[in-house]
């Protein structure tokens, strides 16, 4: 119980949070290395699941390939670019120590979840509609951008959010190679017997964790081409969609 | 090629993963080492715990060597840090090759909270005297202390000790230094805290780990001035790396020193001369040999403790 009101206290002093290695410092280096590490991986991995899936081959290899990002431990890729000779260590701007290393692991870490679901959203565009897009003469392009995209928005949007919420909390790892973050507010914690600023270092990273989880799903909601609640009407007005597929999407991107 | 990378890394951390694992279900391990009713006789069981790295790895497998010549089935349990084997000692664990002012800060911290003053002196003497209270607490007897004494030590590359002409720590007083040590050096009167209030020193810290690859690398590199090792580090010299002289102090008294439970050290009386008679033909230099054996030569610990003790005619 001594150790849950030593961190609750080392939360609530503000000392802890001011600072160059404060909390607020440490927490904001490591939004910093989330988003782009995200955008990195989002960059590279959306534009080749969507037209994969846009084409509807290839996915079974692109899926595969990325999911080597799971069975790897991004400590593991980490390790292996900190000790080669590039990226090595080297400081990279607001990225800190082994900046460039740290945001290819976390970026290879993102990629699974936004190349999965990015490339099965576009299958799961029910083969009617792609059909009747086709039949009005729609080009692939037209295809993917008026139909397809929209439509597997949610789901795409779902595996980003999963994305950001992993990576968030996996950024504590550049810690382990004296890089930024909060991870070092942990690290530092648990070395030196201050077991309550590790926890409450912890913390912190759910909480932030919970808030982005809670935003992206707000931005999910946005994306929905067919909003909840309101879906009767929608599908009266806009009548491309079939009432299941609203639901079959919901289902999915949960 | 390709898949030959990723795949040795993974068995790697794969490996790894597995002994950290082993390490934690060892000590949760709801078995007695100090044999229940072997009473006072020579033998039986006995669980030594101790610190991972390798010259805590060396020592305690001279003590392995030791207590098993005499009779005794040893089982050893190396962990990462201290609090992770201190919560099972007194306990699963009876004896542990300790440092001395190592065991008794944290001892201090575990008994009298986060912030207590600390124990430790530079005085061997001073310090077991203030930790007697504690050592009674707890249940622990300390045998004889070691001439080897092994505390931290900060060096620079030859380069930078020639063209600064920096030997010793107070000649970087006043300076911005930036030092690759262990992640809890923050705060560490004989460390961070000590370098910059007795030496003066304006500290960056790297937490890179303690006479880690990485630590060496970051100061041969120059992306830190200063590096942390231990006193018994022979390796530096082939690096071009030198000791700075701690010329105001600042480490405390770490000797080498076996720590007992009172419990095992009654039933088995017999484990202070064995282990009283290793602390004496240990010392600062012998120690450094050995350990580059360990560290350069890629020996192992046990190979290099049988020889060592052989050599010294301990068994």
């Amino acid at each position: 119980m001594k150790l849950f009101a030593d961190t609750w206290s080392y939360l609530l002093d503000g000392s802890s949070w001011s600072g160059p290695g404060g909390l607020l410092a440490r927490l904001v280096e490591q939004l910093l290395l989330t988003v782009t590490a995200l955008g990195l991986a989002m960059a590279i991995g959306l534009p080749i699941a969507l037209w994969l899936g846009h084409l509807g081959r290839g996915g079974f290899l692109a899926i595969n390939i990325s999911n080597v990002g799971r069975a790897i431990p991004t400590f593991a890729i980490l390790a292996v670019l900190v000790t080669a000779d590039w990226p090595g260590s080297d400081t990279l701007g607001p990225y800190g120590r082994a900046g460039l290393a740290t945001l290819i692991a976390l970026g290879v870490f993102a990629l699974p979840p936004l190349i999965t679901n990015a490339y099965i959203a576009m299958r799961e565009v029910p083969p009617d509609i792609v059909q009747a897009a086709d039949g009005m003469g729609m080009s692939g392009w037209q295809r993917f951008r008026k139909v397809e995209l929209p439509l597997a928005l949610p789901l795409v949007m779902s595996g980003i959010r999963l994305a950001l919420v992993q990576v968030w909390a996996t950024a504590t790892i550049a810690a382990l190679v004296a890089g930024p973050g909060l991870g070092r507010i942990i690290t530092e914690g648990f070395a030196r017997d201050r077991y309550s600023q590790g926890i409450a270092g912890a913390v912190v990273v759910a909480a932030v964790a919970l808030v982005l989880e809670l935003l992206a799903a707000l931005v999910q909601r946005a994306l929905d081409p067919v909003p909840r609640g309101s879906s009767r009407d929608r599908d009266e007005e806009e009548s491309v969609l079939p009432s299941t597929l609203s639901e079959a999407t919901e289902a999915v991107g949960r | 090629m390709m898949l030959r990378r990723p795949l040795a890394a993974a068995l790697t951390l794969g490996v790894l993963s597995l002994a950290t694992a082993c390490a934690g279900d060892d000590l949760a391990e709801e078995e007695t080492g100090g044999g229940a009713g072997s009473g006072g006789s020579t033998g039986g069981q006995v669980t030594l715990a101790s610190q991972s790295f390798d010259e805590a790895a060396l020592i305690t497998a001279m003590y392995a060597a030791l207590l098993e010549d005499t009779g005794y089935e040893v089982e050893t349990r190396l962990v990462d840090t201290r609090g992770a084997y201190l919560g099972e000692f007194p306990g699963t664990v009876d004896i542990v090759p300790e440092y001395l002012a190592g065991l008794g800060d944290e001892l201090n911290i575990e008994i009298n909270g986060e912030g207590a003053a600390a124990v430790s002196t530079s005085d061997t003497q001073e310090t077991i005297d203030a930790m007697a209270p504690l050592l009674e607490e707890k249940g622990i007897a300390l045998l004889e202390t070691s001439g080897a004494s092994s505390q931290n030590a900060y060096f620079v590359t030859q380069e930078f000790s020639d063209a600064e002409g920096v030997t010793a720590l107070s000649d970087l007083e006043g300076q911005a230094v930036t030092l690759a040590a262990a992640p809890d050096c923050k705060g560490r009167a004989d460390c961070e805290a000590g370098l910059t209030e007795v030496y003066g020193m304006d500290v960056t810290l790297l937490p890179l780990g303690y006479a880690s690859p990485q630590t060496y690398q970051s100061v041969i590199d120059g992306e830190s001035q200063l590096g942390q090792t231990g006193t018994f580090d022979g390796s530096l010299e082939a690096q071009g790396l030198v000791l700075l002289e701690d010329d105001r102090g600042i480490q405390p008294a770490q000797n080498l020193v076996p720590a007992v439970t009172e419990e095992f050290l009654a039933e088995h009386p017999d484990v202070e001369d064995t282990l009283n008679g290793l602390m004496e033909v240990l010392d600062n230099d012998t120690l450094g040999a050995l350990l580059l054996q360990v560290t350069v030569d890629r020996e192992t610990v046990e190979d290099v403790a049988q020889q060592f003790l052989t050599d010294e005619g301990l068994l």
